[in-house]
């Protein structure tokens, strides 16, 4: 006879949990643990000095911290070194993109030319039609349409596009077989170059002009070869090979060449001879085998241009025709720069009464011409392959391999030099190299960032321990004198590494004083900051442990004097140093990170920055969950009372601080129950932080996780309030907004579900009744209509269970090892008790059943009527009610699913062995 | 109906031991009669005086006969016909006639100012009386024989100048003749017309900004008129070395390329000559300068130094 009430099935969890559980073995060791040696070691063979060992990973970092202009420069000198096989393969790729970085750093846009731009084409046009007679060439092209130009005004955009228009037109002619306006025209922007009247706008005039004149070069070089190559009558006699020699080239092609090259002979200024003969230049290898004599010559030709802009980038331009020679033999190259080396001397010497337009520009001059010196360097280096000839050549070196320090050398190409030299050369003659920066003085470039450079160049490669402490030396005893704290800084920035690398502590003390002692006096400008950044953040990454950091006193002081963001740049990485390694346990470490962070957060930057990637927030969470008080749990409490004060505005770390107390609480649980006055104020504390906590599924999580705690410390009047809130939470959260993610729905269910185990422990409440919570929640639940039936079905499920577990004589768990009481103590054969949780489960099933039938996609209704299924078996002793719904929700799994799935069979599977014998009794 | 001359040789240099060779082109719609079909070869020396230099009286003179160096025709085809369409029509002649010993009278060609040396050679086909006749003209370049000319020397001579204040024959601006200047070179005063007339300067010191230095290259043609000799300089080319106050002891190049055509080699004729000289001129920057800047440029100024050296052209193998 089947009974038709319902009656919650007795379990035995303890036999049910031997039957069900795997077989164990031991293992022999964890499978978390780590390797071999703990990582603490490691860490401490680094700090042990083994000098020769250089971390990668933290010179990469220094490198970073490096300022903007300084580390292109160290990057583009290792780069092209690395790479100088490949960009000899591709020098035409490197001049495209050496001219886009000239005129990005020279723009001439906002420029307008006056007058005196166009005056200059007018003037050019002149001395053009003076010339043409002598030249016998033909008239230029309708004079009138410069002369319309000339009185104009114009700006640097229509300038440009003039000569856009000019190359088109070059391209025009030629094209049209007429060629001798093709070089007329040619000639005529060769002569724009003459002008330099604007300095701002020549960078551009020579990429432009320049254009045009390799644009010409090889429309000529096409020609010659093609007539190399044809017969008289058109057809192809030979291809000409790549290296071929002067000698195969016939008689016809020849006389073309010598006759392009004396029409640019009978060119009667200097400058636009220069340039046509160098565009030209490829073109000397149809009339002899060594056209890098003609070269020579020209390098010769351009010191007899005196302005020194239109000379430098004569240089350039002539530097990028070296290239298209192939040829290794920098000579001429070497010539060029020695001839710069007395052109910057007159600049820098310049007097007023002769050169005034030089001594008022001399700045911009000298930075427009660095791009030229730099590129120059650069040719050398890339096909050099004895160093030290170079050095000779450049009047810097001996014969044996060290540098002279005896010839002054303008700073400029010193810098420059430096910046390409191999570092090998670098660091075996760094004193040298000193002895060169410190005999030249000059203004073409600010001494100490040649110092600063040397220093980067040395931090490439490990020098010598000799070399290393005399060089030390004698930057220690630079930049003593240096009364500016930017110079000073400058410097200290390039050498910081090395002093770290070769622990020269008493050095890094006094710089550091020195730094402290400058800062104290001028205070720190905007600049200066972004350089001290760099040598503090240097100092970190050296440092292992934070507690040498804090032992140098100048270090904290300049701590204090920095501001803004590079002051939070260099907290940052102390609070990153201190988490670094763990727990932290000592006082005054604790005291300093504190502060730290007080700092960071008082930054008005890092308030501003509100969302969740804010890097300083989660190092000051961390740090406050790493926090360690061992056993003055009080301490560690008033600490994270103060936490709370100090960083009101950072919202995730409330949850570190709910989380932190919960954990001192456990804490002291363990010590044993003497503390439970401190327990009490541990969940006084988090509730009184909970409700600020905006994120809602933490918040829930961390309500349970209070709870719970609470329980375990048998604060039971505690938990209740903070169940309560928890499900109060719950319906602020449903009624704040209806759009949510799945994954957001999921993060609910899963906290409702824990909330239900956890309500297993939860003794029940006479007042309310053993009921309340479930039925406040499943109230809540049917009051949600954005719930999804299949989150619906999961939570009456869940509740199902709940109620079965509450009606048996153990529970499955307790709070707190049985000391606290359960409701199986309490209520355990209480009828009135029994009824309660029959009741409600009935109204329970019903609920499910009818949520069931509302889930509209068939495979989902049918998995959760036989996921219902499963749950109302296992509950329940068999009975007709039972039965019939358990029938029930199989045949909707049929109807959804098919017959033959595997859920399916195993359900009905499952359900006939508990159901069944009953049945058949 | 069109007749066309085509040479042999694109550049159209030709040696007086070489044939001139080459084609007549005659394009017509329908065939044309002729009397016969004559090719000439003509060379001489023109000499004119015109203004310059040159006195009144010799204006009036007027020029001089031409000298002719050489005069040729040969009948290429008796009277007959010429087909309808394009005809080419070979023909080949000598400028010299083998084993004829005057080499010397062959002067290269060369178009100067006031002397002219040209080679033309002409085609005339003759149509009777009734018609024109057909005829074009073409200039072709001589140079001396290759197995003639001089071989190249062996040592080129340099000539070392210096140009400072005390050099100048001309007034100098007061700043200049105080201050002082010094300039030094050395300059091959003998050259191969196929190379550049190659030297080399340097500015040892100048009190004055220097503003250009600038390379002219003159030629002087003398002719003899009844009894007098009537010379003209001219600039034939200017190139310049310095543009602006150059660096001082650094050596600069002297390389000038010489213009076809314009010069040839030195010539010293009985009834004309032809030579070259450069001329360096210094520029020093000037506020009376900017005054004249029309002027012509070897004229003795107050801001300008100049010294001129002899320049001996030769042909070299």
């Amino acid at each position: 006879m089947l009974s038709n009430s319902m009656e919650f099935r007795p379990r035995n969890y303890t036999a049910e949990k031997q039957a069900h559980a795997l077989p164990r073995s031991r293992a022999d060791g964890h499978p978390l643990s780590a390797p071999s040696s703990p990582p603490r070691h490691q860490v401490e063979v680094v700090d042990d000095g083994d000098t020769d060992y250089l971390d990668p990973l933290r010179r990469s970092d220094n490198n970073a911290a490096v300022s903007i202009e300084d580390l292109e420069g160290i990057e583009d000198s290792s780069a092209s070194g690395l790479s100088s096989e490949a960009s000899i393969q591709n020098p035409s790729k490197e001049w495209v993109s050496f001219k886009r970085s000239l005129m990005q750093r020279f723009p001439v846009s906002k420029t307008v030319l006056t007058s005196s731009m166009s005056d200059v084409i007018v003037k050019g046009r002149k001395t053009f039609d003076k010339s043409s007679t002598n030249m016998h060439l033909e008239e230029l092209e309708d004079p009138e349409k410069f002369a319309e130009e000339g009185g104009k005004v114009i700006t640097g955009q229509e300038y440009v596009s003039r000569l856009h228009e000019l190359k088109a037109e070059i391209n025009h002619t030629w094209h049209a077989d007429d060629r001798v306006t093709s070089l007329k025209l040619s000639i005529k922007v060769a002569k724009l170059l003459m002008d330099t009247s604007i300095l701002q706008c020549y960078p551009t005039l020579f990429v432009l002009a320049t254009d045009i004149m390799d644009m010409l070069g090889d429309m000529v070089w096409e020609r010659i070869k093609l007539k190399a190559e044809l017969a008289e009558d058109g057809t192809k006699l030979c291809l000409l090979p790549e290296n071929f020699m002067a000698s195969d080239i016939c008689s016809d092609a020849k006389e073309t060449c010598n006759n392009w090259f004396s029409k640019i002979g009978a060119i009667r200024e200097l400058l636009p001879r220069i340039y046509l003969e160098l565009a030209l230049l490829p073109c000397w290898r149809f009339l002899h085998d060594r056209p890098l004599d003609c070269l020579q010559r020209l390098v010769m030709m351009t010191r007899g241009l005196a302005d020194p802009l239109a000379s430098a980038y004569c240089r350039l331009y002539m530097a990028h025709c070296f290239r298209k020679l192939h040829s290794h033999d920098i000579g001429c190259l070497l010539t060029c720069v020695n001839d710069f080396k007395i052109l910057l001397m007159r600049v820098i010497s310049a007097k007023e009464t002769f050169h005034r337009k030089l001594t008022e520009n001399k700045r911009l001059l000298i930075s427009l011409m660095e791009p030229t010196i730099d590129y120059i360097m650069k040719c050398i280096f890339k096909n050099v392959s004895e160093v030290n000839d170079v050095l000779v050549e450049l009047g810097l070196g001996s014969n044996q391999v060290e540098l002279r320090g005896r010839f002054p050398c303008a700073s400029i190409i010193l810098h420059h030099l430096v910046k390409q030299l191999p570092s090998q050369v670098v660091s075996s003659s760094a004193m040298e190299i000193i002895q060169l920066i410190d005999s030249s003085n000059d203004d073409s470039y600010d001494q100490c960032l040649n110092y600063r450079l040397l220093g980067f160049r040395l931090c490439e490669r490990k020098s010598e321990m000799g070399t290393v402490n005399a060089v030390v030396d004698k930057i220690i005893q630079v930049i003593t004198q240096y009364e500016g704290l930017d110079e000073y800084l400058k410097v200290v920035d390039a050498y910081v590494d090395i002093f770290l690398q070769n622990h020269m502590d008493d050095h890094l003390n006094s710089i550091l004083e020195g730094i402290s002692n400058r800062a104290c006096s001028q205070g720190i400008a905007e600049d200066e900051l972004t350089t001290l950044q760099s040598i503090l953040v240097k100092l970190l990454s050296y440092y292992e442990d934070l507690q040498d950091v804090i032992a140098m006193t100048p270090f904290l002081k300049i701590l204090d004097l920095m501001h803004g963001s590079s002051q939070s740049i260099v907290n940052m990485q102390i609070l990153d140093m201190g988490i670094r390694n763990g727990y932290i346990r000592d006082r005054t470490t604790i005291q300093f990170l504190f502060e730290i962070s007080q700092a960071l957060h008082d930054d008005e930057i890092f308030v501003n920055v509100k969302d969740d990637s804010n890097q300083a927030a989660r190092l000051i969470s961390s740090f406050v969950s790493l926090v360690d008080y061992g056993g003055e749990l009080e301490s560690h409490l008033t600490f994270l009372v103060e936490c709370r004060a100090a960083f009101g505005s950072i919202h995730w770390l409330k949850e570190t601080l709910v989380h932190s107390s919960n954990c001192l609480a456990i804490k002291a649980l363990k010590d044993g129950s003497r503390h439970i006055s401190f327990i009490k104020s541990c969940i006084a504390f988090s509730e009184v932080t909970l409700p600020s906590i905006s994120a809602q599924t933490k918040q829930l999580n961390l309500y349970l996780e209070t709870a719970e705690v609470a329980l375990l410390g048998g604060l039971v009047s505690h938990s209740d309030g903070l169940i309560d809130s928890a499900i109060n939470s719950l319906q602020i959260s449903e009624v704040m907004d209806g759009s949510r993610t799945p994954t957001d729905a999921d993060g609910i269910l899963s906290s409702i579900l824990k909330l239900f185990s956890l309500l297993v422990m939860v003794p029940g409440n006479p007042e309310h009744g053993v009921t309340f919570y479930p039925k406040n929640l499943v109230s809540l639940v049917n009051s949600q209509p954005w719930m999804p039936p299949r989150m619906r079905v999961k939570i009456f499920c869940a509740v199902v269970s709940l109620l079965a577990a509450l009606s048996q004589r153990d529970l499955p768990y307790h709070a707190d090892k049985g000391k606290l009481l359960g409701n199986d103590i309490l209520f355990f054969g209480h009828s009135l008790y029994l009824s309660e949780l029959a009741l409600m489960c009935k109204f329970v099933l019903q609920n499910l059943v009818d949520t069931i039938q509302q889930e509209p996609s068939k495979a989902a209704r049918g998995s959760m009527a036989l996921e219902a299924c499963n749950c109302i078996a296992s509950s329940f002793i068999p009975s007709q009610e039972i039965s019939s719904i358990c029938a029930n929700l199989i045949e909707t799994g049929k109807s959804c699913m098919g017959t033959s799935h595997p859920y399916l069979l195993s359900t009905i599977k499952f359900t006939d062995q508990l159901l069944l014998p009953s049945i058949a009794v | 109906m069109s007749i066309e001359l085509k040479l042999s040789r694109i550049n159209r240099v030709y040696r007086p031991s070489e044939l001139v060779e080459g084609n007549i082109i005659v394009k017509s719609a329908s065939s044309i009669s002729h009397y016969g079909i004559r090719i000439a070869v003509d060379g001489s020396v023109n000499l004119q005086v015109r203004g310059g230099t040159a006195g009144v009286i010799e204006t009036l003179v007027g020029a001089a006969k031409p000298i002719s160096i050489l005069n040729k025709i040969v009948e290429l085809r008796p009277a007959g016909k010429i087909a309808s369409g394009t005809t080419e029509i070979p023909f080949s002649m000598h400028i010299r006639q083998p084993r004829e010993d005057n080499l010397e009278k062959f002067y290269e060609t060369f178009h100067g100012g006031n002397i002219n040396i040209q080679y033309l050679v002409t085609v005339d086909i003759s149509r009777g009386y009734l018609y024109k006749s057909l005829s074009t003209t073409m200039e072709f370049i001589v140079e001396s024989d290759k197995a003639d000319v001089i071989e190249q020397p062996v040592s080129p001579e340099m000539v070392v100048f210096y140009i400072t204040q005390d050099t100048q024959r001309h007034p100098l601006l007061p700043q200049l003749k105080s201050g002082g200047f010094r300039i030094i070179g050395k300059m091959a005063t003998q050259c191969s017309l196929s190379d550049p007339v190659s030297g080399e300067l340097t500015v040892e010191a100048s009190a004055v900004p220097i503003s250009s230095i600038d390379i002219h290259l003159l030629r002087v043609e003398s002719i003899l008129l009844g009894e007098k000799i009537v010379t003209e300089k001219s600039v034939v080319q200017t190139t310049q070395i310095a543009d602006g106050d150059v660096c001082h002891n650094m050596t600069l190049p002297i390389h000038v390329i010489l213009p076809r055509l314009l010069t040839c080699p030195t010539v010293s004729a009985g009834p004309f000559s032809i030579e070259f000289k450069v001329v360096i001129v210094i520029t020093f920057q000037s506020e009376v300068a900017k005054l004249h800047s029309k002027s012509d440029p070897t004229t003795p100024r107050l801001w300008l130094a100049m010294e001129t050296l002899p320049l001996e052209l030769v042909r070299t193998r």
